[in-house]
């Protein structure tokens, strides 16, 4: 089967120097949610860039390796181009309009083409939307510069599926949100994932909530992805339960060596 | 020159002023705003020159030219206004209240305001925001190109009237540099503050109030009566 999204040996610089992600290979197929796990610039958002082609704006180029959406190779086409193809972003921060109300927001777009060359795409109504996410039907008229952090992210995770997307990519779904809206907001995603077919990349530095809804995961480090595979084999990994979930057996308290040599080890994943 | 290679070459300077600023947002795209500025200055001076060149900087009265007269018009109140200035506002308000309803109902309109905020994040909401800039520029120089239209068949036609646009800025900035709404009370504070300088001070200072209003006004609400606060930092 053909995956609805794939990335081959990419590889990105940072103003003409600087190598911010070498080598990362990963494969979203249909219809799954697939978590990019990693630590604060371990290069997990520049990957995201790199797929939705947003790096012209931060100096930024893809040097090598390509980004293929359902067979076809998309590697630094515009980003509008390839929201139209149905490959959208809810990014990390920035993710609404603040000077436009709920309403006017979820307006502000262009949806891809109803129907794909091969596979009919979900077209998303307005109704659809409220009835995902019921908070914001009350709050239309709002300006979206006043909404609460968990209703920005429905209200961008609204607008994204207005856009009739074949593979959402979501950056750091649980930035800056209490637990409990966290889960919600885990679950609506497996939810959409389950009544509209999407495949979804989740890029996330909460690993627990990101592998309770995932099935497969990518670890990243250093911009390299240096572990991959299914919920399960993440999960009894004894690095992965240490350093993204705060599991097994060195946790608890510890003296300056071991957090030395804990650095040390880290860094040879 | 005969006259209809003239105003083929008027056309031509038009068409080059509202479409290279659009041409140069588009390439320049998000990354500098102030490069427009910057172009759109530039390119004033470039075609101002070329005006003197061509036309010389001779004051016209086009209105004879076209054959149109602009007889004085008495309003119900006993105030006396020329046919132009009546046009003038009616055409002022018809372009507003479109350019309004654009702006806050149709789809196209809000996207540009979107693509006006968040460029990056309308892009990756499928919209070409490139296009709606340069489509921006477009109708700024429709509605430019209209208001010479009006002041240069009312009062008169001469190389310098860009330097009208500068008062148009203070009105803007008056009103609140983000604020469409702002325009209106920003102008009407303008003109008051222009017309009663002129009847009860010295005339010349009509060229300069626009210019004190402003100054007058950025010590105490920089971002202009209605305007954002954050605003500043665009500017």
């Amino acid at each position: 089967m053909i995956p609805d999204l794939e990335l081959e040996n990419l590889e990105v610089v940072y103003h003409h120097v600087a190598t911010a992600i070498q080598g990362v290979s990963l494969r979203v197929p249909p219809g799954a949610i697939v978590a990019l796990l990693g630590t604060n610039g371990a290069g997990k958002t520049t990957t995201l860039r790199a797929i939705s082609g947003f790096l012209g704006a931060d100096d930024a180029q893809i040097v090598g390796g390509r980004v293929l959406f359902q067979g076809a190779t998309v590697t630094g086409r515009p980003p509008h181009e390839l929201a139209r193809r149905g490959l959208v972003l809810v990014p990390e921060r920035d993710k609404v309009f603040e000077t436009l109300t709920v309403q006017e927001n979820l307006r502000a777009l262009v949806p891809g083409a109803r129907v794909d060359h091969d596979a009919p795409r979900p077209p998303v109504t307005l109704e659809q939307v409220f009835h995902y996410f019921p908070a914001l039907a009350g709050r239309r008229r709002q300006l979206a510069g006043y909404l609460s952090g968990g209703e920005r992210q429905m209200l961008a995770l609204a607008t994204a599926l207005l856009c009739r997307p074949r593979v959402l990519l979501v950056d750091e779904l649980s930035l800056g949100l209490a637990p409990r809206v966290i889960e919600s907001l885990m679950a609506l995603v497996a939810r959409l994932r389950d009544e509209l077919g999407l495949a979804v990349l989740l890029v996330e530095q909460n690993a627990g909530a990101a592998l309770a809804v995932a099935s497969y995961g990518y670890v990243m480090e250093h911009g390299r992805i240096v572990y991959d595979g299914t919920v399960e084999r993440l999960l009894a990994h004894e690095d992965v339960r240490e350093f993204y979930l705060g599991m097994g057996r060195r946790a608890g308290r510890r003296s300056y060596t071991e957090v030395k040599q804990y650095q040390r080890r880290r860094r040879w994943f | 020159m005969a006259r209809p290679a003239l105003m083929l070459l008027a056309a031509l300077l038009g068409v080059t002023a509202t479409v290279t600023p659009a041409l140069a947002q588009y390439r320049i795209g998000m990354s500098a705003a102030i490069a427009a500025v910057l172009v759109t200055i530039t390119l004033g001076i470039l075609l101002r020159a070329a005006i003197v060149l061509v036309y010389t900087d001779r004051i016209r009265h086009p209105l004879p030219l076209l054959g149109l007269a602009n007889p004085p018009r008495r309003l119900p109140g006993g105030a006396v206004v020329s046919t132009f200035d009546l046009l003038t506002v009616a055409v002022a308000a018809t372009l507003f209240v479109g350019l309004f309803a654009f702006l806050r109902l149709s789809p196209l309109g809000i996207q540009m305001r979107a693509a006006g905020e968040k460029p990056l994040l309308a892009a990756q909401r499928g919209i070409n925001f490139q296009l709606l800039f340069a489509l921006s520029w477009a109708l700024a120089g429709f509605a430019g190109a209209l208001a010479g239209i009006l002041y240069a068949n009312n009062v008169r036609l001469d190389p310098s009237l860009g330097v009208l646009g500068l008062k148009a800025f203070a009105v803007a900035l008056v009103g609140g540099l983000d604020s469409l709404g702002g325009v209106i009370p920003g102008a009407l504070i303008v003109a008051a503050v222009e017309v009663l300088s002129v009847r009860y001070g010295d005339p010349l200072l009509a060229d300069v109030s626009p210019f004190l209003c402003l100054l007058a006004m950025l010590p105490v609400r920089p971002w202009g009566l209605f305007g954002t606060r954050e605003e500043l930092e665009r500017v």
